[in-house]
């Protein structure tokens, strides 16, 4: 009914019909129609309910700036109706109204609520008694929102693709001045990025119907080379970098230069009703008429305080809608006036609008002289009242990387006054409203950019100086605005400064009763310019709001921070891909296999267990066992100083060390405190194997190459922990396993405890170390990745006659505690030193060179320490809880345990505990405080197997 | 003690070498062959059709066996006559000085590197500790877009270009061995997580998993560079 016929500007292909629905009745569409054309076309006036109030709303702004459109599209919330375009067999519903759009209970709110709903009423009602809290808090949830999110979404469904793209130049909008400035910048060279948020590049022109010159400024641009990123948002500025939401794509653009010509946002004006569907701001009318060929409104009152509704009126009049009267603010209209009066419409200067009314949607607008107190008041039939407030610059963006505003009595905004280096601002946003002033102003923005970067010639600078010379004359010529009153009609009905979060203007006012009063603490008590708009249509009103109210001058009242997302954005379009960085050794499809529990530990993934942990356990105390222990940090120390930074390093001493042999090490910080610890073995005269904890492998690796780079050694350092596989083979078997995969002689008398070796294991090169960190008989075998599954099956395939099983970590934490073994890290703390954790005998205070931690330890040394780490037993088979408090006689705290498990070949509870001093020795009792329960242990200075380590060494 | 257990060399003949994506190529049906040693995904059923997706959109390539020396010394990258962050193409191997006192050499043959390598350098055999790609094909910037910020404009990293660089948050190295075509490196362990992050760029733009032999055609401009130098 209200489809208009052809426009030149159209977006709409009559020849395709599209279907949808909308809240399940089915609705006709062109293809390029927005949901909102669409719906409006169909008839549809009210779109949403209102946040709090649940009022009815109407398409207003029609570019995605107000929040009154908001709708949910197959099943997902947050979509703005008139931007959003139709797509066959859509499901588009409505949000925040039950149980239908048309009839919403919670709208006696609106009628009723209000004495009950000042802001910030949820600090002050329904907060007792307190334990129904969680009550109001589901019934306001519920009143309350833009919509549901479904609680289960199908994997990956809102996966987002991130994007980064490098650019010489960012030119964030696609107007006029946008793409001048892309164009200019491109065509002497510069790499160009465009980002505009509609479906084409274009902004005004478009709705203005100079497709013409859209189409050659576009062409023009993109022959230079620009790459256009349309329907993108630019959704904040991070010190040059500017994330921009397009789909389900989100570019991450860094430029070196950034040129933001994101024109102007139509303000609305403020007065009773003022959000009634059929109050439409006057571009969005126009656009609703000239890019879908909907008809607003077939009656319509404007009222303006520019220029703009003026041109607005004269466009719905070539429309066919019938305009009954203009209101211009101004005491003197525009020249636009002098054709309205030609055309018959009559203009009513110093008027404005104080009252829309309608139930449903505007069936009448009450205009009134702004000097006078009522009277003169004019009433008009009408089916739409088109406001223009004004516009600002839409500058978040330059805000955020830097910019300064100042109030700009004569337009009556905040406007740019100096940018950060990088950045520009072109158009609108700054100033340079008309046509051909945008398109220099874009220009000039473009060049500039280009010379900055030592692009362009004496031609494009003498050009450049031109541009300028002719914004300057420019400046002189910008068309009057009038600054609208604060709020009128307040006497009628609500006059709603935030649309989007049902703030009105009485308010703003209590706010700044209560002591809110100024325009920050306003934003956070109220919520106003908190919402989807994020202040678009909000900010400006509510400080002219408080600036009417505090007396204060708009200049004073300043304006809120501008905060990143300028537009609403999925939360799954920030959270990006799902890539999950797992490192793993190179045999772990093996564990897959052999059906290991894989879980994370640290950033690997390993196999905890093979599903039995204490049969695993036990299998290497009675026959063999295999654990991949790929993970340990591996650390190659070559060089003629080589043993000497190891003895800068470390507390005991490496230098003395044969080549051929290992030796355990401590590392100690500064603090004389436990970092990491591991094994080291000599290999040559100069080369070190340095191994470390799995989790601490990269900690290691910075703490020795940021001492080389202080020492300055004669050492090389290279990481080898990806690029080794290593197994610990242990148990009694271990030897005749040994046995059948090499011809390396492993007799306890070749080979002994604490050796290196290097040997051929299945054909494969491999570093063998005889330690024994599970306490029995084993040989640590490190070799090239490349072999890992080789090596792996080699050694379980020579061991399966022996009763050989693979083991995980679990089974590896049980045995290395009946050996009283330390974990760094699970049984030391940033607190713990060699001397608490029984290990004096690691410290060298007597060598000759300094270490790191020297001075610290021979403090400890000379104050042993008030808790110390010793094993423990349970009496009565309870494993207690890591973590678990060991108290004083007294029952206070004094320590705690740090492992504890069960045993099957010693078959009782074990652990190690921190523990008073004095209870650190064999047989004392201590008390084990653990989740409400208490229990006792006995302490126990000795490892609970092969206390004496003969097995070991056997 | 020797340090050959570093190297991914074994003496027997059953022992072959696999790289961390084995099973990931096998997976997308790559077809191997053993060849010096290594097992080698050669192709996915059709060399010509992978060599076109690497000259029309993207493919990637495992090449993890390549042979990754690591050379320090004082002063090792300019001694070896290399420019930092550029790497120079010399007897079919890519020298990358990554410090000046700290180069790594990737491909070729270690008797030549050990030849070229400036006296008293430490030479250390880290082939295994990094696992590597070619990612080939107009699309491949696009690719590496989706997983990492480095800029590889041809304006900040020409061919020859070299870049230490996060790589889907990983760290990692990338050489432009040609206009369309990069060499990356990255922890060895990571390979199986690599892959999956190319594959879901890749695949998003157009591409596919390429075999060894769909690289041979490709492989003019670096024997041209090769000869170059």
């Amino acid at each position: 009914v209200t489809r208009l016929p052809e426009q030149p500007a159209e977006r709409i292909d009559r020849n395709k019909l599209i279907r949808f629905t909308f809240d399940g009745k089915s609705v006709q569409a062109y293809e390029g129609d927005t949901i909102g054309s669409a719906l409006y076309a169909a008839g549809q006036r009210t779109f949403s309910r209102s946040f709090k109030y649940h009022r009815r709303r109407g398409l207003m702004c029609c570019a995605g700036q107000c929040p009154n459109c908001i709708v949910a599209v197959d099943g997902a919330p947050g979509a703005r109706a008139c931007t959003e375009q139709v797509r066959d067999g859509m499901k588009v519903e409505h949000v925040n109204a039950w149980p239908s759009l048309e009839h919403d209970v919670m709208s006696a709110t609106d009628a009723a609520g209000g004495t009950f709903t000042p802001p910030g009423f949820y600090y002050k009602t329904f907060i007792r008694p307190r334990r129904l809290w969680p009550v109001y808090e589901k019934v306001l949830r519920h009143a309350a929102g833009l919509g549901k999110l479904r609680h289960n979404q199908p994997e990956r469904e809102w996966k987002t693709e991130y994007r980064r793209r490098h650019a010489d130049v960012l030119v964030v909008g696609g107007g006029a001045a946008g793409l001048s400035a892309a164009r200019a910048a491109a065509q002497r060279g510069a790499d160009v990025v465009l980002v505009d948020e509609g479906p084409e590049p274009g902004g005004r022109l478009l709705a203005e119907g100079q497709q013409a010159r859209v189409d050659q400024l576009l062409s023009e641009a993109r022959d230079a080379g620009v790459e256009i990123i349309a329907r993108g948002s630019a959704l904040g500025f991070f010190d040059g970098l500017v994330p921009v939401w397009q789909g389900d794509t989100l570019h991450q653009l860094r430029a070196r230069r950034h040129v933001i010509a994101t024109g102007t946002i139509e303000q609305p004006l403020v007065f009773a009703g003022n959000d009634l569907p059929g109050v439409m701001l006057s571009d969005g009318a126009r656009r609703l008429a000239a890019l879908y060929a909907v008809k607003p409104g077939t009656r319509a009152v404007v009222a303006t305080t520019s220029d703009r509704g003026l041109e607005a009126a004269i466009a719905l009049h070539e429309a066919g809608v019938q305009v009954a009267a203009v209101a211009d603010l101004r005491s003197t209209p525009g020249a636009p006036a002098t054709t309205l009066t030609r055309l018959g419409i009559e203009v009513l200067p110093a008027y404005t609008v104080v009252q829309a009314r309608g139930k449903k949607q505007v069936s009448e607008a009450v205009l009134v002289p702004v000097q006078s107190s009522g009277a003169g008041a004019r009433t008009f039939v009408c089916d739409l009242v088109v406001v223009s407030g004004g516009a600002i610059p839409a500058s978040s963006l330059l805000l955020q990387a830097g910019a300064t505003t100042r109030y700009d009595e004569t337009h009556g905004h905040f406007a740019i006054t100096e940018t950060p280096e990088h950045v520009v601002g072109a158009g609108e946003v700054v100033g340079h409203e008309q046509l051909d002033v945008a398109i220099h102003s874009g220009e000039l923005a473009g060049l500039e950019a280009a010379h900055a970067l030592g692009l362009g010639d004496s031609q494009s600078t003498a050009a450049a100086d031109e541009l300028r010379r002719q914004l300057e004359l420019a400046a002189d010529h910008r068309a009057p605005v009038a600054v609208p009153p604060a709020a009128i009609g307040a006497e009628h009905g609500k006059c709603f400064a935030c649309l989007c979060e049902d703030v009105t203007s009485k308010d703003i006012g209590i706010s700044i009763d209560e002591g809110y009063d100024s325009i920050e603490l306003a934003k956070r008590y109220t919520t106003v310019t908190m919402g989807p708009c994020q202040g678009r249509m909000c900010q400006l009103p509510a400080v002219r709001v408080m600036a009417q109210q505090t007396g204060q001058s708009l200049a004073d009242v300043g304006t809120t921070t501008a905060r990143p997302p300028w537009v609403s954005v999925p939360m799954g379009i920030l959270g990006g891909p799902t890539y999950e960085p797992a490192k793993r050794s190179s045999i772990h499809g093996r564990h897959r296999e052999l059906g290991g529990n894989v879980k994370w530990a640290g950033d690997w993934r390993r196999a905890y267990d093979y599903g039995d942990p204490e049969g695993e356990a036990l299998s290497v105390n009675r026959a063999a066992g295999l654990i991949d222990v790929s993970t340990l940090g591996k650390l190659l120390v070559q060089g003629p100083d080589a043993g000497e930074f190891l003895d800068l390093l470390y507390p005991n001493r490496f230098s003395n060390l044969a080549p051929g042999r290992i030796r355990y090490g401590v590392i100690s910080s500064d603090a004389g405190r436990i970092v990491d610890d591991g094994t080291i073995c000599r290999l040559d005269d100069e080369s070190f194997y340095v191994t470390t904890t799995s989790s601490g492998a990269g900690a290691v690796e910075e703490w020795f190459s940021w001492w080389l780079a202080d020492w300055g050694m004669r050492v090389a350092l290279t990481d080898v922990t990806q690029g080794l596989s290593a197994v610990n083979l242990a148990g009694p078997r271990a030897r005749q396993i040994m046995a059948k995969v090499t011809d390396l002689d492993c007799s306890n008398e070749a080979f002994k405890y604490l050796d290196g070796k290097h040997a051929l294991i299945a054909g494969v090169p491999c570093l063998l170390l005889r330690i024994g960190f599970v306490g029995e008989v084993g040989y640590e075998i490190h070799f090239s990745a490349a072999f890992g599954e080789h090596v792996w099956d080699a050694l379980l395939d020579a061991g399966a006659e022996f009763g050989i099983r693979p083991f995980g970590l679990e089974p590896q934490r049980i045995l290395r505690l009946q050996k009283l073994h330390i974990l760094v890290g699970q049984d030391t703390d940033s607190e713990s030193t060699p001397f608490g954790a029984a290990m004096p005998w690691i410290v060298k205070l007597d060598k000759e060179q300094d270490f790191i931690g020297k001075w610290a330890l021979e403090h400890y040394e000379q104050e042993p320490p008030a808790t110390s780490l010793v094993g423990f037993t349970m009496t009565d088979g309870y494993v207690p809880t890591e973590g678990a408090v060991v108290t004083d006689g007294a029952g206070t705290p004094a320590g705690q345990v740090t492992s504890s498990r069960y045993s099957p070949v010693l078959d009782r509870v074990i652990g190690m505990a921190w523990v008073p001093a004095a209870l650190a020795k064999d047989g004392a009792q201590i008390t084990i405080s653990d989740e409400g329960r208490t229990t006792q242990g006995f302490v126990q200075t000795k490892p609970f197997y092969d206390p004496d380590g003969e097995v070991l060494r056997s | 003690v020797s340090l050959e257990f570093l190297s991914p060399e074994s003496g027997a003949a059953d022992a072959v070498a696999r790289t961390p994506m084995e099973r990931q190529a096998r997976a997308s049906g790559a077809l191997f062959e053993v060849r010096d040693g290594w097992n080698l995904a050669v192709s996915y059923g059709s060399s010509d059709d992978e060599a076109n997706a690497c000259r029309q959109t993207a493919g990637w390539v495992d090449v993890s066996h390549l042979r990754k020396l690591e050379l320090q010394g004082t002063g090792v990258s300019q001694h070896a006559g290399l420019e930092l962050a550029t790497a120079t193409r010399r007897d079919d191997a890519w020298w990358c000085p990554m410090t000046p006192d700290r180069a790594l050499v990737i491909g070729g043959q270690p008797a030549a590197v050990r030849e070229h390598a400036p006296e008293g350098t430490s030479v250390v055999d880290v082939s295994t500790a990094f696992a590597a790609m070619t990612l080939v094909g107009p699309q491949s910037r696009e690719v590496f877009a989706r997983f990492c910020a480095a800029d590889l404009r041809p304006k900040v990293t020409p061919v020859a270009g070299l870049q230490p660089v996060s790589i889907a948050r990983q760290p990692g190295l990338i050489v432009r061995e040609a206009e369309d075509r990069y060499l990356f490196l990255f922890g060895w362990a990571v390979g199986q997580y690599m892959w999956t992050a190319v594959q879901d760029a890749a695949t998003h733009l157009g591409g596919r998993p390429a075999g060894l032999d769909a690289l041979h055609p490709l492989e003019e401009p670096l024997e041209e560079m090769s000869s170059r130098a």
